[in-house]
C-alpha cells in the first residue's frame, strides 16, 4: 500500500466457477426471512396449519381405526353375531339395541347350536347396573352368558376361573369382573372370593379379566360376567310372544373362516323358518359377520381419507396463496435491493432463484413446523381420547413434499416478476 | 490504449405517444488510466449516458466498445456478467444492502462471480483495507457515516477490478469536507491506474478530473483536458494510503 504502482493495471481476480452457488442463495433467502421473523411465521402459518391438520388427523384417524379393528378381532375369530331386530345394518356386536323387541329365544339358541360347522355358541343378555363393594361404587355392564363365552369371544380370565356348567345349572351367584371394575372397587387388593352387589343382589367374584384397553365406543373393562341362568332369574328376563325366555344376542363361532358364510346362511334360514317369516325384509333378527363389519368400517375410513385429502388440499392452497401474496409484497418492497444486485452483476436467473428459494424455505419451513405441531396435537388429543396415534412415514413425506411443491408453485410468479425488473427503474425506486 | 469507445449513441424514450430523445448521437473515447468528468445541466443526457456506459440500459442506436469488445450485441446474461466484471458502480445514494455487514456488501460482486467464501472474504477485506475501513468490517451500513458508506461503495466497485469505475454524483449526498476526501480517494485510485468516470453537475468536482466532457441537449458540447487538475487535499483524513497519495502528488 505504501508504494503506489502508477502504470501497471491491477491484476483481475478470476473465479473458478461462474455464478451464484446454491448454498449462497439459501443464505441470502434465510437472512431475508430472519429479517422479518414475525411476518415470515405469519406467512407460513397457512402451510403450518394445513400440514399440521393433515398430520394430526391422519395419525389420529389411523390410531382410531387401528384400535377399532383390533377390538373387533379381540371379539373372537370366525365370529357371527345373531341379534334381535331386522335389517342388514344392525349395530356392532356387544351393543344392546334398545327399543327392539327381543325375538331370539332359548329354543332358537339350541337350534342354532345343532347346525353343522359351529365350534361354539354363547347367548348373552346385558344390562347397565351399579356395582358396590363396601363404600365403593362402579357403573358396570352386567353380561349374562354361558361358559362357552370364554372361547367363543376369546375372553380368558387373568386370575381365578370362568364359571362352569354346574354354576349355570345351579344358578350360582358368581361373577367375573372386568379390569376397571376391580380397580374401582378393590384398588390393588385381590377381588377374588369377595362379595359385591350388582343392583341389589350379592355375587361372589371368581375371576378377573385382563386389561383390554379402552376401545372406541364400548369399554370391555367395565363388564361383569355372570351365568345366563342366574341373570334370567335374578337380574331381568324377557319372554317372547310364545312365552319363551329370550336373549339379546348370540355369539356364534364357526369352525373355519371359509365355512362362515355358509353357517351365516344356515342360521338365517333356520331362524326364518322358526320365526315363520318368508320375506327377507321382514326378518325380526339379523345375522352379522365380523368381515361385514370390517368392510363397512374400511368404507368409512376410505371416505374419511378422501375428506381429509380435500381439507389438506384446500388449506395448502390457501397457505400457498398467502405465501404468494407476501412474496409479491416483498418483491415490491425490495425493488431497490434487486436493482442494486443487478447493477453488481446479478443475472435474472440469480434473482429468480433467490426469491424462489425464499418462498420454498418459507413453505418447507412451514411444513416442518406443521409436522411438529401436528404430531404434538395428535399425541395430546390421542392421550385425552385414549387413542394411540399411528404416524406413518408416508403421511410425513407427503405433507413435506406437498409443502415444497406449494412453495415452488406459488413462489415462481413473484420470483419471475423480481427477475424481470428493469435495473434502471428499480435503482430509482423509493 | 482505448478502454471505452462510444460512437453515435442515441437513446429514445417512449413516453406514452411521445418520443423523447435523450441522446442524439454522442461520441466518446476514453483511454485506460483517464479520469473523466461527465458534465452537463439537467436534461443534457448525462445520466442516460451513464446508464448506457454502465450497461444498465441499452442504446437505441450506435455502438459501444468496452475493452475492445462490442457490447451492443450482448445477451441479457452476458450484460450481467460484463456489469459484474467490467463496471464498478458508485452511486449518489451509496446503495449499500442495509441488512448486510460492510464486508458482506463488498463481497456481493464476488459472490455473483462465483468466488468461494474464503476467496471472497480475503479479497473484500483487502478492499476495505484499501479504503481505510478494515476495522469496521462487521458494522452495518446504518452504523457508519455517509463518507464511510461511500468508501464502502468504492471498495465494492473495485473488488472485481473493473475496466472503469463509474461514479454517479458520488459526492451529491456528502458535505464538502467529506466530498474532498472521496475525490482524494478517486484521484489516488486513478494514480494507481484505475480508469474513473464521474458524472456530476458540480464544476468543483469537474476541476478535480484530468478531462471534462460536457453534454448539452443530448449532444457533445465540449471535451477538454484540465491542465490545472486540482489535487484534493483531505483535511484530517485517516486513511493511510490516501495520505500516501497526497505525498505522492506533492513530490
Amino acid at each position: 500500500m505504501t508504494s503506489i504502482v502508477r502504470t501497471a493495471t491491477p491484476e483481475k481476480p478470476r473465479a473458478k466457477r461462474s455464478g451464484l452457488s446454491l448454498p449462497q442463495t439459501f443464505t441470502i433467502a434465510w437472512r431475508a426471512i430472519l429479517a422479518n421473523p414475525m411476518r415470515s411465521v405469519l406467512t407460513a402459518l397457512g402451510v403450518i396449519i394445513g400440514v399440521g391438520a393433515v398430520v394430526a388427523l391422519t395419525s389420529l384417524g389411523g390410531g382410531a381405526t387401528g384400535s377399532i379393528t383390533s377390538s373387533l378381532s379381540d371379539l373372537g375369530t370366525n365370529l357371527l353375531t345373531v341379534s334381535s331386530g331386522g335389517g342388514r345394518n344392525a349395530g356392532p356386536p356387544g351393543l344392546v339395541r334398545t327399543g327392539v323387541k327381543q325375538t331370539i329365544t332359548m329354543g332358537d339358541v339350541e337350534a342354532i347350536a345343532a347346525i353343522a360347522g359351529i365350534e361354539g355358541i354363547a347367548p348373552t343378555m346385558q344390562k347397565s347396573l351399579q356395582s358396590k363393594f363396601a363404600s365403593e361404587n362402579s357403573g358396570v355392564t352386567v353380561v349374562g352368558t354361558t361358559p362357552e363365552y370364554e372361547t367363543v369371544r376369546n375372553s380368558p380370565v387373568e386370575t381365578g376361573a370362568w364359571f362352569t356348567e354346574s354354576d349355570m345349572l345351579g344358578r350360582k351367584r358368581v361373577a367375573i369382573i372386568g379390569y376397571q371394575v376391580g380397580q374401582d372397587l378393590f384398588g390393588n387388593a385381590s377381588p377374588l372370593e369377595q362379595k359385591i352387589k350388582l343392583g341389589n343382589q350379592n355375587f361372589t367374584i371368581i375371576g378377573v379379566m385382563p386389561d383390554k384397553g379402552a376401545s372406541g365406543f364400548s369399554s370391555p373393562n367395565s363388564q361383569v360376567f355372570i351365568p345366563l341362568s342366574t341373570y334370567q332369574q335374578r337380574i331381568t328376563s324377557e319372554l317372547s310372544a310364545t312365552g319363551e325366555q329370550t336373549v339379546n344376542s348370540v355369539s356364534v363361532q364357526g369352525s373355519s373362516k371359509e365355512g362362515l358364510t355358509e353357517v351365516q346362511t344356515k342360521i338365517t334360514e333356520l331362524l326364518a323358518q322358526r320365526h315363520k317369516i318368508e320375506d327377507a325384509n321382514e326378518y325380526d333378527f339379523s345375522v352379522q359377520n365380523q368381515a361385514d363389519l370390517l368392510k363397512s368400517l374400511n368404507q368409512i375410513t376410505a371416505i374419511l381419507q378422501v375428506f381429509l385429502g380435500g381439507v389438506a388440499g384446500i388449506s395448502l392452497l390457501v397457505g400457498g396463496i398467502g405465501i404468494m401474496n407476501i412474496m409479491l409484497v416483498s418483491v415490491t418492497e425490495r425493488t431497490k435491493e434487486i436493482g442494486i444486485r443487478k447493477a453488481l452483476g446479478a443475472k435474472p436467473k440469480d434473482i429468480l432463484t433467490q426469491f424462489l428459494v425464499e418462498a420454498i424455505v418459507l413453505s418447507v419451513g412451514g411444513g416442518f413446523l406443521g409436522i411438529l405441531s401436528g404430531l404434538s396435537l395428535a399425541y395430546g388429543v390421542g392421550s385425552l381420547l385414549n387413542i394411540t396415534p399411528i404416524v406413518t412415514a408416508s403421511s410425513i413425506v407427503l405433507a413435506f413434499s406437498f409443502s415444497a411443491v406449494v412453495g415452488v408453485f406459488f413462489g415462481y410468479y413473484p420470483a419471475s416478476r423480481a427477475a424481470k425488473l428493469d435495473p434502471v427503474d428499480s435503482l430509482r425506486y423509493e | 490504449m482505448t478502454i471505452l469507445r462510444l460512437s453515435d449513441i442515441s437513446k429514445t424514450y417512449k413516453m406514452g405517444d411521445l418520443d423523447f430523445q435523450a441522446l442524439k448521437g454522442v461520441n466518446l473515447e476514453i483511454d485506460a488510466g483517464e479520469m473523466v468528468a461527465l458534465m452537463g445541466p439537467s436534461g443534457s443526457g448525462k445520466t442516460t449516458l451513464m446508464q448506457i456506459i454502465g450497461l444498465l440500459d441499452r442504446a437505441s442506436s450506435g455502438s459501444y466498445w468496452l475493452r475492445g469488445r462490442d457490447i451492443t450485441t450482448l445477451s441479457e446474461n452476458e450484460r450481467s456478467e460484463a456489469r459484474n466484471s467490467e463496471i464498478g458502480f458508485v452511486f449518489q445514494a451509496f446503495h449499500l444492502l442495509s441488512r448486510q455487514s460492510i464486508l458482506e456488501n463488498v463481497e456481493v460482486p464476488l459472490m455473483y462471480a462465483g468466488f468461494t467464501a474464503k476467496e471472497r472474504r480475503e479479497r473484500a477485506f483487502a478492499m476495505l483495507e484499501k479504503v481505510g475501513l478494515a476495522d469496521k468490517w462487521r458494522n452495518l451500513p446504518t452504523q457508519i457515516s455517509g463518507g464511510q458508506k461511500q468508501r464502502v461503495a468504492v471498495a465494492r466497485a473495485l473488488t472485481m477490478t473493473p475496466a472503469i469505475l463509474l461514479a454517479d454524483e458520488p459526492t451529491g449526498n456528502l458535505d464538502s469536507r467529506t466530498s474532498i476526501e472521496i475525490m482524494a480517494l478517486f484521484q489516488e485510485l486513478n494514480d494507481e491506474g484505475t480508469t474513473v468516470i464521474i458524472v456530476t453537475h458540480e464544476p468543483d468536482i469537474g476541476d478535480h478530473c484530468k478531462r471534462v466532457v460536457r453534454l448539452r441537449d443530448g449532444l457533445n458540447e465540449s471535451d477538454r483536458l484540465n491542465p490545472n487538475q486540482h489535487r484534493a487535499i483531505a483535511v484530517g483524513m485517516n486513511a493511510p494510503n490516501a495520505s500516501a497519495a497526497l505525498r505522492g502528488a506533492a513530490l
